[in-house]
């Protein structure tokens, strides 16, 4: 039963990659081969990817034969020359990778062991980005499968070299090109083409890619009308309603009644109030109506305050503003885009 | 003709020019009452009349003007055997010392016709008034001021006198104002005739006004 389901995960794990390089297969031997692994016949397998090297084959066709010598040898427990087979496969195409959700961890294994002991530059990648020249950088990845000396360039199609980085490195290796001259300003407008190159020894390895740097004007700040958040408040309140403007009449009545009376000469008997009456009456009737009618809106002092704060506060920052878009209208916006590979790069 | 176009061409340009020099002004017509007594109680008139007062101001200063003409009969129980027209003009000058008060100075000039029937007088006034916006477009106000220096055609003096007003403003509508005003006028004048020795002469006046005034 045991044997079985290793024989069922085998069949799963090794029949899946073998169809998926099958498409690309034209060499009528090496079809044979494949299909003998499809019908895990292994020796037979040995013999016709044997056959098919000998023959003449494109690049993927060779990679693909000794990626079944490969298989068919871990399969069959001969890891080392499973590693051999490995390493061709890697030497004609460097950014083959394996799923290991897909490969039996046999010939995942072996071919992870052939990636260590062969010197690549694998998996460039440069992204796409945009930045303010000087105030950014070009993300650069790339792995190294061995220690080695790694000069990172990127040569202009038009002229001009500039060296991106240049250092001892392995694995996974992170760059940062800001993309400027030595003088400071951003490398010129044009198609570039990133060449990573690791030496170890007398083995070398490289890969490039394309990249076109386009220069555009910076994008300008607009002015600010108001600020998030604050807002401008209304500078006049309409005061509750009181009694308030009667009261005032009463006040200012009483005032002139009291003074009647009080400076009215005894000698010269009491006086007419009849003056008094129709002023003060007046008076008492304008201040009853005021206290019925909604009151005058009156100036918001706090409010008046806030806004003029509000108002300086929009014009500095404003006045910032207008500063930071004269720098911006001097400064380039870099974009760079990686172009398709037309050509894969290889070890020498 | 030509004078009344004057007139109406220079009064044109001034309100233009009062206009443009951010000045308020109200000017309008009033109807008046009046009460009169000197001398002693027996001496009392009550009359009606009319008048004028024009006001403006500019900024913290502000300029009143007051004419009023009463015809002025014997009150009831009087002891007067005829009336007597009396003509006043007021005039002050105020400026705000805070927002409610201004300190004043001003005159005043009160005639008889006929001469001998009343004393007139005339005065430096000088106080203070207090005024307050009950309302929208709506103003009472409170002076007290001291005559100083009254002069009298029939001669004496007054060591004290003294006048209160109490006025209204209403805004009615647009330019049009209501304005009322009342006026109470002590003065303890003090009279020597024929060297007889200081008598008491005082005098004493209360005037209300009710009117329109435009304002521009």
């Amino acid at each position: 039963m045991t044997r079985h389901l290793y024989g069922f995960a085998l069949l799963v794990g090794l029949a899946v990659p073998a169809a998926g390089g099958a498409q690309a297969v034209q060499n009528a031997t090496l079809r044979q081969a494949q299909q003998a692994y499809d019908n895990l016949e292994y020796r037979q397998v040995l013999s016709l990817a044997r056959a098919a090297l000998r023959e003449r084959l494109t690049g993927p066709e060779r990679a693909r034969a000794y990626e079944l010598l490969g298989f068919t040898y871990g399969a069959m427990d001969s890891i080392l020359k499973a590693v051999d087979a490995f390493k061709q496969v890697v030497l004609i195409d460097p950014e083959r990778q394996l799923d290991p959700n897909r490969i039996s961890p046999k010939a995942y294994s072996a071919f992870d062991v052939a990636l260590r002991q062969v010197l690549l530059v694998r998996q460039l990648r440069v992204d796409s980005t945009s930045f303010v020249g000087g105030r950014g950088a070009v993300p650069i990845r790339f792995t190294v499968t061995q220690p080695a000396r790694v000069v990172t360039r990127a040569i202009g199609t038009a002229g001009g070299s500039y060296v991106i980085d240049s250092g001892a490195w392995n694995g996974q290796v992170n760059l940062s090109w800001p993309a400027r001259l030595p003088g400071g300003d951003p490398v010129p407008a044009g198609a570039y083409t990133v060449v990573v190159e690791a030496r170890l020894g007398q083995n070398t390895s490289s890969a490039s890619q394309q990249i076109r740097v386009s220069h555009g004007n910076v994008d300008t700040l607009p002015s600010l009308t108001s600020l998030p958040g604050y807002q401008y408040l209304p500078e006049t309140e309409v005061p509750p309603q009181s009694w308030r403007p009667l009261g005032l009449a009463f006040l200012y009545t009483g005032g002139a009644l009291v003074g009647t009376l009080g400076l009215e000469n005894s000698s010269l008997g009491s006086s007419s109030k009849r003056e008094l009456a129709v002023v003060g009456g007046a008076a008492l009737v304008t201040g009853f109506v005021m206290t019925l009618r909604k009151p005058a809106p009156r100036p918001a002092a706090a409010n008046i305050l806030y806004n003029r704060l509000l108002r300086d506060q929009i014009a500095r920052r404003n006045q910032d503003i207008a500063k930071e878009n004269v720098a911006r209208r001097q400064q380039v916006q870099l974009t760079l885009v990686p172009l398709p590979k037309q050509g894969g790069a290889g070890p020498r | 003709m030509s004078r009344v176009a004057s007139g109406v061409a220079v009064l044109v340009l001034a309100s233009r020019a009062v206009l443009a020099q951010q000045v308020n002004v109200t000017i309008g017509p009033q109807f008046a009452l009046g009460s009169y007594r000197e001398v002693a109680s027996g001496l009392r008139y009550q009359g009606t009349g009319f008048g004028g007062a024009a006001s403006a101001r500019y900024r913290r200063l502000f300029a009143e003007a007051e004419v009023v003409r009463l015809s002025l009969d014997p009150a009831t129980g009087s002891s007067a055997t005829s009336g007597f027209t009396a003509t006043e003009v007021s005039a002050w000058v105020a400026y705000d010392v805070a927002t409610y008060a201004s300190v004043e100075a001003g005159f005043i000039r009160r005639t008889a016709d006929p001469e001998f029937d009343a004393q007139s007088v005339g005065a430096v006034r000088v106080g203070a008034r207090s005024f307050y916006e009950i309302g929208p477009g709506a103003t009472v106000l409170f002076r007290a001021n001291y005559l100083a220096a009254p002069k009298f055609s029939g001669g004496g003096h007054a060591a004290f006198s003294v006048d209160l007003g109490l006025g209204l403003d209403v805004r009615l509508a647009g330019r049009l104002h209501g304005t009322a005003g009342y006026t109470f006028q002590r003065i303890n004048r003090k009279t020597n005739p024929g060297g007889t020795g200081e008598i008491d002469a005082p005098i004493q006046e209360t005037v209300a006004r009710v009117g329109l005034a435009v304002g521009f």
